[in-house]
């Protein structure tokens, strides 16, 4: 039902068509790249595109196409982990802040606020300050940042569904709670969590760039689009095309998701265009 | 003395994706100066949108397609878009059905009702401070001076609409547009706003196409009323004709599925009378006369042509091929 | 009004607790003994111990948190342990840069979204809102560090319009100030304007449905009226709100909008610090930019009431 929805809304099949090439891309990545991503060639710093090198060379000879292409995985990684990780923490959270009420809600929507009176990328920073630079970190500091967001829409999910009398009657048959919000309650909370959920991703992919540029994200020399971009920046005043290539890469995949994500949002949930 | 509202022939028809839905399909009635019209109907048959048709306000995906609306001899389809405007809330005002949704939430009534009066006449905020708040008082809100700085959602929902009537005849209009005016209200309010409305139009001569689906308001405060079905009017006359002579087999079926105080029902013990079938998609009319399907006395003519028009008494005229039948020689 | 005010102030004080604590615990993350990984591997043993004594890591917890909530309501941020300078110092020199950054981007963010996006609404289902749809999808797309990094290319490189490094105040030098200023704030500003436009074209569609607005023309009022006056305050006021979660956005980007153009403000001087391992000047920054995000939405809040006035009776 929501396919046939969905083909009917032409930016979203491109966002869909985007996503589903940087999947390939990063799957099929050994068989596309060029060179080995971490390669050295000295002999070939900073070269212009070629037919050997596609998108040129980076200062130290490596082939910047090879490391685009490998870096469609790591963001793809870091993506996807850390929204799983946010949406896991958030629907259990949320879920009991709106089922429960009481101390818990209280308790647990401060935490919340209190995370999100940090600006994202802000607390995304500060946890990589300390934790270090390390791919996993990455994953984690990102999904705590972003657990607040999943737990709001669960928990106002949970608190509209409560009301109503299905669940009451589900409670009189005896019914433990737990059965009560997963079978009942939280399959109302599918399609603005999905909605979320792809948002998310496009956020994490451009934070996992920013993080790397600055330097706290992905540990050289993984070919992160961020860190590749880091790096361009001491030779890009006569290399334009170092800085083109990964931006474009970033730009395409987060494009593909906030794609997606809009249609589906005018899907599932038209009220909000 | 000319009519202060003349229609005729309006078709105002929607084009939407699953067609073109045609919410009025050549309307004609008029209105006197000084006159209560009534325009009653089952939803969707096109009052509303008669209305937005005369202030050429018809929302996007509707379009006004033919037909002419004469307000005081000028066709108001044809005028600029300037002039239209001025005509707009100055000459014909319009009040709307739920009054907490059509006072603007982030202004004061005050500011409201100032607004209008500045719009369209040159005067200081003082005075129109004042104008607004003796306007107030006339719709017999308590303490005017005060409620005037009120924001809409302090208001309950009969002083709303009394605060929305004070606006909409705060110029003095020739014509008001009421549409469905105390549907959203207390029935124990209802009689009140009504009376209010109609009083002050009356002092001040302003003529009043009283929209609304309640046959019972209709009687008590209209001085004429036209009936409408599927986008057409098909019978129009005086109260007294409607009510007690009412010819159109829609006409009579909606009078006696009211239970009105006084008058019998069909059985005459209580039972509601009820019209067969339902009303017709707008999208989809019926071949001939649009009512054919639901009446208890077609004939082979309603099937095939729409009826005209037959006076069949002092102002009083309907559209239905049972009058042709009837003044035809020799059939019965 | 007061009263909302007041119940919001109460509100808010957990929740400053919780962000105050989240700040202090950050410290305590680092695998690993703090005082080695700031200090170094060489680092003495006295040196260790009074950097130690100093961040008060040899007491218990609760003991720690609380020495440093009383200095902080004291105004003390802690001593940065490069420079031994106290970091509110250091933090004040600095925020004038990233703020004017900041409201310089939500001025340039505004004048481009909200009339876009009134318009948008206004064109309803043309060719011009589509192109507006996909403007504002591809500036949320775009990475800022990217833009900003092209944009130095193109126009200070390249065509030598502006200058790619360095501040000029704005309150010394207005408009050699602003020449500084204009590549580094649009590059901000692009991706809240895109976020801030949409909100607005939705609020509006939303708006533009509704009954007071059929009303007000009704009223004789031009349409251009109905849609500024009539329409847009009440649009506003979710648009408000986004305004205000995305300067969050702001104030975060200006990290790495400070650190792409060489600026010396807040950012640039976190990001510096987290390379030169100097936690205090992390935490300080880090505490100072969430209570600044704070209350702007606090205010916002506020504000918010003018635009909807149903708000502050709840």
């Amino acid at each position: 039902m929501i396919w046939s929805k969905l083909s009917r809304n032409r930016l979203g099949l491109i966002g869909l068509a985007v996503i589903v090439l940087n999947v390939l891309v990063a799957l099929l990545a050994p068989f596309i790249a060029t060179h080995d991503p971490l390669q050295i060639d000295v002999a070939s710093q900073a070269a212009p595109p070629s037919a050997k090198f596609f998108f040129g060379a980076d200062e130290y000879g490596r082939d910047i196409f090879s490391r685009v292409i490998y870096g469609t995985r790591i963001s793809l990684y870091v993506s996807v982990l850390s929204v799983l990780f946010a949406a896991a923490f958030g629907v259990v959270l949320g879920a009991m802040a709106g089922y429960y009420r009481g101390w818990a809600d209280s308790i647990i929507m401060r935490c919340m606020d209190a995370i999100m009176s940090f600006p994202a990328i802000l607390l995304a920073i500060g946890i990589m300050a300390v934790l270090g630079a390390r791919l996993i970190n990455v994953v984690i500091a990102l999904g705590f940042v972003y657990v607040p967001r999943f737990a709001r829409i669960v928990r106002g999910s949970v608190l509209s569904v409560k009301q109503k009398e299905f669940v009451e009657a589900s409670l009189a048959m005896g019914n433990s709670d737990a059965a009560i919000i997963f079978r009942h309650i939280l399959p109302n909370c599918v399609a603005p969590l999905i909605v979320q959920a792809t948002a998310n991703l496009a956020y994490a992919i451009l934070a996992e760039s920013s993080l790397s540029f600055l330097g706290l994200g992905a540990p050289p020399p993984a070919p992160s689009w961020g860190n590749i971009l880091s790096d361009a920046r001491n030779f890009m005043l006569d290399n334009m095309w170092m800085t083109i290539f990964p931006g474009l890469a970033i730009t395409l995949a987060v494009l593909g998701f906030n794609l997606l994500g809009d249609a589906l949002r005018d899907i599932l949930d038209p009220r909000l265009n | 003395m000319e009519d202060a509202l003349n229609i005729e022939g309006l078709k105002t028809f929607f084009y939407t994706r699953q067609g073109v839905a045609k919410a009025v399909n050549g309307v004609s009635l008029s209105i006197r100066p000084g006159q209560i019209l009534g325009v009653v109907g089952e939803s969707g048959c096109g009052k509303s949108v008669t209305a937005f048709s005369i202030l050429r306000l018809v929302p996007h995906p509707g379009r006004i397609v033919s037909g002419r609306i004469l307000f005081q001899g000028q066709d108001l389809l044809r005028l600029p878009a300037r002039e239209m405007r001025r005509i707009r809330g100055d000459r014909i005002s319009m009040i709307f059905q739920e009054p907490m949704i059509s006072l603007n939430p982030a202004f004061t009534v005050g500011d409201q009702l100032i607004e209008a009066l500045r719009l369209h006449r040159r005067i200081s905020r003082a005075q129109a401070r004042d104008r607004a708040v003796e306007m107030l008082r006339q719709v017999e809100i308590p303490a005017p001076e005060k409620r005037i700085s009120d924001y809409p959602h302090h208001l309950s929902g009969g002083m709303r609409q009394r605060a929305m009537i004070a606006e909409a005849l705060l110029l003095n209009p020739d014509l008001l547009l009421a549409d469905e005016p105390t549907t959203a209200l207390d029935v124990t309010i209802q009689a009140q706003v009504l009376d209010i409305m109609c009083r002050l139009a009356r002092e001040l001569g302003t003529a009043i196409m009283f929209i609304t689906h309640n046959l019972g308001l209709v009687a008590e405060s209209a001085d004429r009323v036209a009936v409408m079905y599927a986008g057409k009017v098909v019978e129009e006359g005086g109260v007294a004709d409607i009510f007690e002579r009412a010819r159109h087999p829609y006409t009579q079926g909606l009078l006696r599925s009211v239970p009105l105080p006084g008058r019998r029902t069909g059985q005459g013990r209580g039972q509601l009378y009820e019209m067969s079938g339902l009303v017709p998609s707008l999208f989809d009319l019926p071949p001939g006369c649009a009512f054919h399907p639901r009446c208890p006395r077609r004939g082979e003519a309603c099937l095939r042509e729409e009826p005209p028009w037959r006076e069949i008494g002092p102002g009083h005229r309907t559209a239905c091929w049972l009058e042709e039948a009837d003044a035809a020689p020799g059939q019965s | 009004m007061i009263r909302y005010l007041a119940r919001r102030l109460v509100y808010l004080v957990p929740t400053l607790l919780l962000v105050a604590f989240l700040v202090f615990f950050l410290i305590h993350l680092i695998p690993g003994d703090p005082a080695v990984v700031m200090m170094g591997p060489d680092a003495s043993p006295e040196d260790l111990a009074s950097v130690r004594q100093a961040l008060g890591l040899d007491q218990p917890l609760w003991r720690q948190f609380a020495l440093w909530m009383g200095s902080l309501l004291k105004g003390d941020f802690g001593v940065s342990i490069h420079t031994r300078r106290p970091v509110f110092q250091s933090i004040k020199e600095r925020f004038p840069v990233t703020i004017t950054l900041t409201t310089l981007a939500l001025v340039f963010s505004l004048l481009i979204s909200l009339p876009s996006g009134v318009l948008a609404a206004a064109y309803h289902n043309t060719q011009k809102d589509y192109l507006f749809m996909l403007g504002t999808i591809l500036g949320v797309s775009i990475p800022g560090f990217w833009l900003g990094l092209m944009a130095l290319l193109v126009f200070s490189v390249h065509l030598g319009l502006f200058p790619s490094t360095g501040f000029v105040p704005l309150w010394d030098d207005f408009w050699e100030g602003l020449r500084f200023m204009v590549l580094p704030s649009i590059t901000l500003g692009v991706y809240m304007a895109a976020v801030v436009a949409r909100m607005t074209r939705s609020s509006m569609l939303e708006v533009l449905r509704l009954e007071y607005v059929t009303h007000a023309r009704a009223k004789g009022l031009s349409e251009w009226k109905v849609l500024t006056k009539h329409a847009l305050k009440n649009a506003f006021a979710p648009t408000l709100t986004t305004i205000g979660l995305q300067y969050g956005m702001l104030l975060g980007g200006a990290v790495v909008t400070e650190t792409v153009f060489s600026l010396p403000g807040l950012g640039k001087y976190l990001v510096t610090s987290i390379y030169m391992r100097d936690y205090p000047v992390v935490q300080g920054c880090i505490l100072f930019i969430a209570l600044v995000y704070v209350l702007i939405n606090l205010a916002v809040d506020l504000f918010y009431s003018y635009f909807d006035p149903r708000v502050s009776y709840q």
